[in-house]
């Protein structure tokens, strides 16, 4: 990252196994894609371009999860021929909703889905930091356009790009949001990293969490809080869907309401 | 020592580029017979939304795809309506409509232009053509942008919808915003229009497929060459056929393939003449490009008129309530951009999901890019492989798969 204004930065972008959804938010950057596309390098983009080149690249942006063997390989390989490993999304940061399905359900789904005689290809569904050391991560299902804008022009300009230091509630405040917990709905916005602009909360959805957990996040105060309206298997369920995978968050949750007493 | 394997080179040489999601090809050229592989992982969202309830169904499944993320928002609510014994609001299903029309657009868009449009105008991504001809590509990137404005407005964001519920709309747009929108819309047309005209100059490559073309039309699925069924019989008709080493599953009607999507809609649909006369060719696949920009145009008309009744009455968010006994069963489908989408859902007395299928557009049409690609090497007798190998891959691109779809 040193050679910040002389040579374009050579950027591969990939996708595992997932939506894709990040990837159109990546497209629907429109005229700053143009702007970004002039100054980065960007090789191998499968869904947007046939152009292939080998590492070493200055940062691999990844999106999805690695469910196969050959995923895993492949993020293998990239790790060591890139520079900053990105992950794009949640389902590259925390799994996000394939991470839903246990491995140790999976096999029971494959015959129930594809019949006995299958033979599967997917292996678990783990974020990128399970197999690799992971630089950064841009959170969200989907990702937030600017987030993402934000995150590679720090990265030109030879940055380590930053996690937000404070949670969505402070983003929903401003969008003039009424506060879910106190309607008894349940809500991870305020140990949610922020970024999202509230967005779903804004339209009148869930907060799950997919930004991943904040620096310094109080758990088991919000479970404490969420315990007054709703049961330990509710608060288990809103878990599951964006932090099944990453046990220091599952773990921590599973303490507090282990902990809580009326 | 034997040298280590680059998979980054190897598999991005096998992967077909420009389509969503992992395929590869498997041509024989002695037999001339065309394979193609999925070779997506697995989530198996059938599992994952067991377990989970009705109001996470809908929010869970968008996931499946990104790039029709809004249709299968739509086809999740429907089923689970149907599940709860729900009579949505005339106004919840203009509004549903709406975001319809807005996944279309962005999806058409996002495929003819952004991925197809390349091999035919020689380029290899379509941020080249802003250097090559920067108004065409300021074209393409507003019919985008009204497409995401119409999810953004009606649905709450361009990928993954926030505002929508079981029974109607955790928030509606006010009729000041539908206005707007609508206004955009207008100004937009003429845009769509002149991509139309860019479409119809484009050079197809030629190609006869005598297709079977399916659509859901009043219930039913119908097609111009059998018997039409309902879809709540989705099951028994859309067969689908599982492949070891293919994580997507090969759907046939009754042992035939078939093509779903924009060609089969506008053969099934008002504008047929219209479309004849622009020059549309219903047996050749590649025209499922211009059938895409076609219908771009059409429905982009058509949002000006749902806005129009939206506000012929006065906005009001009710979100309809389920019935005393309700089936806790229920189908939901939908035309997706691709074709014919079907959720189905089970749940217990307590709300449960208990059972999920779900049967993509792009499963059921891959039996049929099978057939066009061998149909396309036995009409090219004379090319070379290498111009053959591309001209699979257009096809393949043409039919516009969504592999993440297929396996999810």
């Amino acid at each position: 990252m040193q050679n910040r204004f002389s040579k374009k930065l050579k950027i591969a972008i990939y996708d595992f196994t997932d939506c894709e959804g990040c990837e159109v938010k990546l497209v629907s950057i429109k005229e700053r894609l143009v702007h970004l596309a002039d100054r980065f390098n960007i090789v191998n983009w499968r869904l947007g371009q046939e152009k292939i080149k080998d590492g070493p690249y200055a940062a691999a942006i990844i999106e999805g999860t690695p469910v196969t063997q050959d995923e895993i390989d492949l993020l293998r390989e990239l790790r060591e021929k890139s520079k900053l490993i990105i992950s794009l999304g949640a389902c590259a940061s925390i799994a996000g909703i394939p991470g839903i399905m246990n491995k140790s359900e999976r096999k029971k789904w494959y015959a129930k889905i594809y019949g006995a005689n299958y033979k599967p290809k997917g292996i678990d569904a783990l974020p990128l930091s399970a197999y690799v050391k992971v630089n950064h991560m841009i959170h969200g299902c989907p990702v937030d356009e600017d987030e993402l804008v934000r995150t590679l022009e720090e990265l030109l300009s030879g940055k380590t790009p930053r996690y937000r230091r404070y949670s969505v509630c402070l983003e929903c405040k401003l969008a003039g949001n009424q506060c879910r917990l106190l309607h008894k709905k349940i809500c991870f916005g305020p140990i949610t990293q922020g970024g999202c602009k509230a967005i779903c909360i804004s339209g009148g959805s869930p907060c799950y969490g997919c930004f991943g957990v904040r620096e310094e996040a109080n758990i088991p105060a919000l479970v404490k809080i969420l315990r007054r309206f709703a049961s330990e298997k509710e608060i288990n369920n809103h878990v599951t869907m964006f932090f099944n995978q990453i046990p220091e968050y599952k773990n921590v949750f599973k303490q507090a309401l282990k902990n809580y007493k009326k | 020592m034997p040298q280590k394997p680059n998979l980054i080179m190897e598999r991005a040489k096998e992967y077909i580029a420009k389509i969503e999601g992992h395929g590869s090809l498997t041509i024989n050229w002695e037999k001339g017979l065309v394979k193609l592989n999925v070779l997506e992982g697995e989530r198996l969202f059938e599992g994952i939304l067991v377990g989970k309830t009705l109001e996470e169904m809908h929010w869970i499944t968008p996931r499946i795809c990104g790039v029709c993320p809004i249709a299968h928002n739509l086809a999740s609510l429907a089923s689970s309506e149907a599940a709860l014994g729900i009579k949505i609001s005339n106004q919840t299903k203009l509004l549903r409509r709406l975001m319809q029309i807005g996944q279309n657009v962005q999806s058409h868009i996002l495929h003819a232009v952004f991925l197809a449009l390349p091999d035919y105008i020689g380029i290899d991504r379509i941020t080249e053509l802003n250097q090559k001809d920067p108004k065409k590509f300021a074209m393409a990137l507003a019919l985008k942008e009204i497409g995401d404005e119409i999810a953004y407005v009606v649905a709450g964001r361009n990928v993954h919808p926030t505002q929508t519920t079981v029974g109607g709309f955790h928030k509606i747009p006010n009729e000041k915003e539908l206005r707007n929108l609508q206004d955009k819309i207008k100004r937009n047309i003429p845009k769509a229009r002149a991509l139309l005209q860019i479409f119809k100059s484009l050079n197809y490559p030629r190609l006869k497929v005598d297709l079977e073309l399916l659509t859901q039309q009043n219930g039913k699925v119908i097609s111009n060459k059998r018997a039409k069924f309902k879809i709540s019989d989705y099951k028994k008709n859309i067969e689908e056929e599982v492949r070891n080493g293919s994580t997507a599953k090969f759907g046939a009607y009754k042992g035939g393939e078939y093509m779903v999507g924009s060609m089969a809609r506008l053969y099934h649909g008002p504008h047929q003449k219209i479309a004849l006369q622009s020059g549309l060719d219903f047996q050749n696949p590649f025209h499922n490009n211009l059938a895409q920009i076609m219908e771009t145009v059409f429905e982009l008309e058509d949002g000006i008129k749902i806005i129009e009744e939206l506000l012929r009455n006065k906005l009001n968010n009710l979100i309809a309530k389920p019935s005393k006994n309700p089936p806790l069963r229920g189908v939901g489908a939908v035309e997706a951009p691709r074709g014919g989408l079907y959720h189905e859902v089970r749940i217990n007395k307590n709300g449960v999901i208990t059972y999920a299928n779900i049967i993509t557009p792009t499963v059921q049409n891959l039996t049929s890019m099978e057939t066009s690609a061998t149909t396309l090497l036995k009409q090219y007798p004379n090319a070379s492989q290498k111009e053959l190998k591309h001209l699979i891959e257009m096809l393949i691109r043409a039919y516009d798969p969504c592999i993440t779809c297929s396996v999810h």
